[in-house]
């Protein structure tokens, strides 16, 4: 982990920026334990830790049912139909594996405050953390960094390797330009049943809502988690002529009277994202830099919510 | 140090007073810096106008207020004034044709001048000269005959003296006047007497000698040979009184022969032929008329025909003593045995009343003046104590500061406020993107 996060330093423009690089190692340790069971059953597959839709072999037994034409013959209890003289089909639960793609936004927005870029920081532990949670199940798992000019996409995976993987793709990228998630999104539903973007939904938020209303329709379980720094719910009270990072042609006064008029415009529109993305389907969640630890926001992203919940 | 319009450098202290509040006014773009959510924020105006605790640009605020202070104070025109004397002269001293003892002039004056003194020479004008400028105007004045033979003008000379008081009285609590002249009687006229009493306290006169011949001439009556019904006949006998006596006036020359002497040493022949060629004059190629013609200070405004021209070649030896109004010449004059002969083109119409007008008594009177130095009378004694008067030196306060002084510091001003403005210029443009900084950028990751 060490000889990674080290490697990953060396051509990061986090460090050039003088921002930290978060501790991912004592985040591994943190997560360790937690479980993160799909929303809802998963289509059959490769045999994994999630309840699968389909009714399989395994040694779970679940129930009796009357053999019908076209059922496998090698599935009748014999022994059962020894005693009973009928055939019967023995049921199991089968269990499967549920591929997660994590879709981390890195725009300009992300690297926020400019010292510390905590906005990036914490999505980049959120992403690692909740992939390590997912590999802890066998579930395989993937990365895909929309940053300007070049995006970087690791395909869902199992082997030992891919967390570290992961870690070294976070720590060599850092935020800046301004594009879009809906692409990357639209790449990571081909390939996965479970996909978690991580964004300040400050770029194409209507068409990456959209985009995932469409996967949630195709049964793909879509977390999102909302990712604000405190500085942006609660600004100096100081005079400044703010920019926006991702259009620097949009600059305006903050001063004490539009701070008020910003506060109020800003908490409106994040209510109407999660209230959008909820009603969407989604597994919305908004997290504040710095309100909780990483593994905190992560025990909460995956605590089982609708179906999952009540199994 | 004073100011000939004082209310400019206070028009500079008010403007430079507000350059000093507007740069603790300070209108400008707040503190930049980054915020994602920056489309949130209502769009307003990007400036903020805030008061300062210390001014802003203190190197652009001097260098305002030295712009805006030097040229009040140059347009306040400041004058440096010397520590006051207890008196000071004005010295008018007469270079006229009336003084020609030129010795005794620079003398007399250079008894009187002392340092801070103006000194006012004049003979029909006058101007305010330095002594250096007496000598060479006095050197050799005897013997070079002067081309204007008239006397000096007091009343001029007063008048510039006055002028000269105005920008004494900065320097003197008391200014006396001292006129050094020969005092002739032509020297006064009849605005001399109000001009003089312009000037308070008396006047001190130094009195040269009079130049030329002070004595009447013998009385010789005034000849005219000409032929009966001659229309100048009637004004010789009008101007019987104001005609110069020894003249000889030919109209028709009764031996048929010019005369080539003047009758009496001194004394002028003036050839006036009635209808013949006069000497020198040739005949005009067509005749005009012209509207007037003047001798001295006579001037007569009537219409003569032309006939008769002189040309250049003919009076280069003779001087001009009558020109017609476009400045043709209309009579000359030739020196010979100690007189003259004049000749004379204009014609003298029998028709009108042009014979019996009064200024055409004084331009022929003009024409038969005597040839050689003009014989000056003394000024009387009562015009002498008029000009002298009575009471003591006159105050400083009596005089008007002079408007038309020139400060010489002013050019000087004028140049330190446009090197301000430009120095000002230079450190503005260089100050500017100061004024506007670039927004602090996100960090460019080297991938």
């Amino acid at each position: 982990m060490a000889r990674s996060k080290d490697g990953g330093r060396e051509q990061s423009g986090a460090r050039d920026s003088g921002a930290s690089v978060p501790d991912f190692a004592s985040l591994l340790d943190a997560v360790r334990g937690i479980r993160w069971p799909a929303r809802a059953a998963v289509r059959g597959g490769i045999p994994g830790a999630h309840t699968s839709r389909m009714r399989g072999i395994s040694a779970e037994f679940t129930e009796y049912r009357p053999y019908r034409q076209g059922d496998d013959l090698g599935r009748i209890d014999w022994k059962l139909f020894a005693r009973s003289d009928r055939a019967y089909i023995r049921l199991s639960n089968d269990r499967a594996i549920l591929p997660t793609t994590f879709v981390l936004d890195a725009s300009a927005s992300m690297a926020f405050p400019v010292e510390s870029n905590a906005k990036w920081n914490l999505a980049a532990q959120l992403a690692i953390g909740l992939a390590t949670v997912a590999r802890n199940s066998a579930d395989p798992v993937g990365l895909l960094i929309a940053r300007e000019g070049q995006t970087v996409q690791l395909p869902p995976r199992t082997r030992q390797g891919v967390i570290h993987e992961m870690i070294r793709a976070v720590s060599e990228n850092s935020p800046r330009g301004s594009e879009p998630l809906s692409p990357s999104l639209t790449a990571a539903m081909r390939v996965s049943g479970r996909i978690v973007i991580i964004t300040d939904f400050l770029g194409d938020a209507d068409d990456l809502l959209s985009n995932a209303a469409r996967g949630v329709a195709a049964g793909r379980e879509i977390h999102a988690v909302h990712v604000v720094a405190r500085e942006e719910i609660d600004p100096p009270h100081e005079t400044r002529l703010v920019a926006d990072p991702e259009f620097p042609e949009t600059r305006r006064p903050l001063t004490d009277d539009a701070r008020e008029a910003y506060v109020a415009a800003y908490s409106s529109w994040r209510d109407r994202i999660a209230h959008d993305w909820s009603d969407a389907g989604v597994a919305y969640t908004a997290v504040v830099v710095g309100a909780e630890p990483p593994d905190q926001l992560i025990r909460r992203i995956t605590a089982p919510r609708g179906v999952a919940a009540t199994a | 140090m004073t100011f000939l319009s004082p209310g400019f450098l206070y028009a500079a202290l008010a403007a430079a007073a507000a350059v000093v509040a507007l740069h603790f006014i300070v209108t400008r773009q707040p503190r930049a810096g980054v915020l994602p959510t920056a489309r949130f924020v209502p769009d307003l105006p990007a400036t903020a106008t805030a008061r300062a605790a210390r001014p802003s640009d203190l190197l652009l605020m001097i260098l305002r207020i030295l712009l805006v202070l030097a040229a009040g104070a140059a347009l306040a025109g400041p004058i440096l004034t010397p520590s006051r004397k207890a008196d000071a002269r004005v010295i008018l001293a007469d270079v006229s044709a009336a003084s020609l003892e030129a010795t005794g002039l620079r003398d007399s004056i250079h008894s009187i001048y002392r340092d801070g003194d103006a000194l006012v020479v004049f003979d029909s004008s006058a101007r305010v000269t330095g002594i250096r400028a007496l000598d060479s105007l006095t050197a050799g004045v005897s013997q070079v005959p002067r081309s204007d033979p008239s006397a000096g003008n007091i009343s001029t000379a007063l008048i510039s003296a006055i002028r000269a008081a105005g920008s004494l009285r900065e320097r003197a609590d008391s200014i006396e006047l001292v006129i050094v002249s020969p005092f002739v009687a032509d020297e006064i006229d009849a605005a001399t007497d109000s001009i003089r009493a312009l000037w308070p306290g008396k006047a001190r006169l130094v009195r040269l000698p009079i130049a030329g011949d002070t004595s009447p001439r013998a009385a010789t009556p005034l000849t005219l040979q000409t032929a009966a019904g001659d229309p100048l006949q009637i004004t010789a006998g009008l101007g019987r009184r104001q005609l110069p006596s020894g003249a000889n006036i030919i109209r028709e020359p009764s031996s048929g022969l010019r005369p080539q002497i003047p009758p009496v040493s001194g004394g002028a022949v003036v050839e006036w032929p009635i209808t013949g060629r006069p000497r020198g004059a040739l005949r005009r190629q067509s005749n005009d008329t012209i509207g007037g013609v003047i001798a001295g200070r006579a001037l007569v405004i009537a219409a003569f025909e032309r006939r008769w021209i002189f040309p250049a070649d003919s009076i280069r030896d003779a001087n001009v003593i009558a020109r017609w109004v476009d400045g043709e010449p209309a009579a000359v004059e030739w020196r010979a045995n100690g007189g003259c002969i004049r000749s004379v083109a204009v014609p003298v119409a029998a028709i009108g009343d042009l014979v019996i007008r009064d200024d055409f008594v004084r331009f022929v009177a003009a024409l038969s003046r005597d040839c050689s130095a003009r014989t000056r009378l003394a000024m009387s004694a009562s015009a002498l104590g008029s000009l002298r008067r009575a009471g003591g030196k006159a105050p400083r306060d009596a005089f008007r500061p002079r408007s038309d002084v020139q400060s010489t510091l002013a050019p000087w001003l004028f140049a330190l406020a446009i090197a301000a403005a430009l120095t000002e210029l230079l450190v503005r443009r260089r100050s500017e993107p100061r004024a506007s900084p670039e927004l602090p950028r996100a960090p460019v990751a080297s991938t």
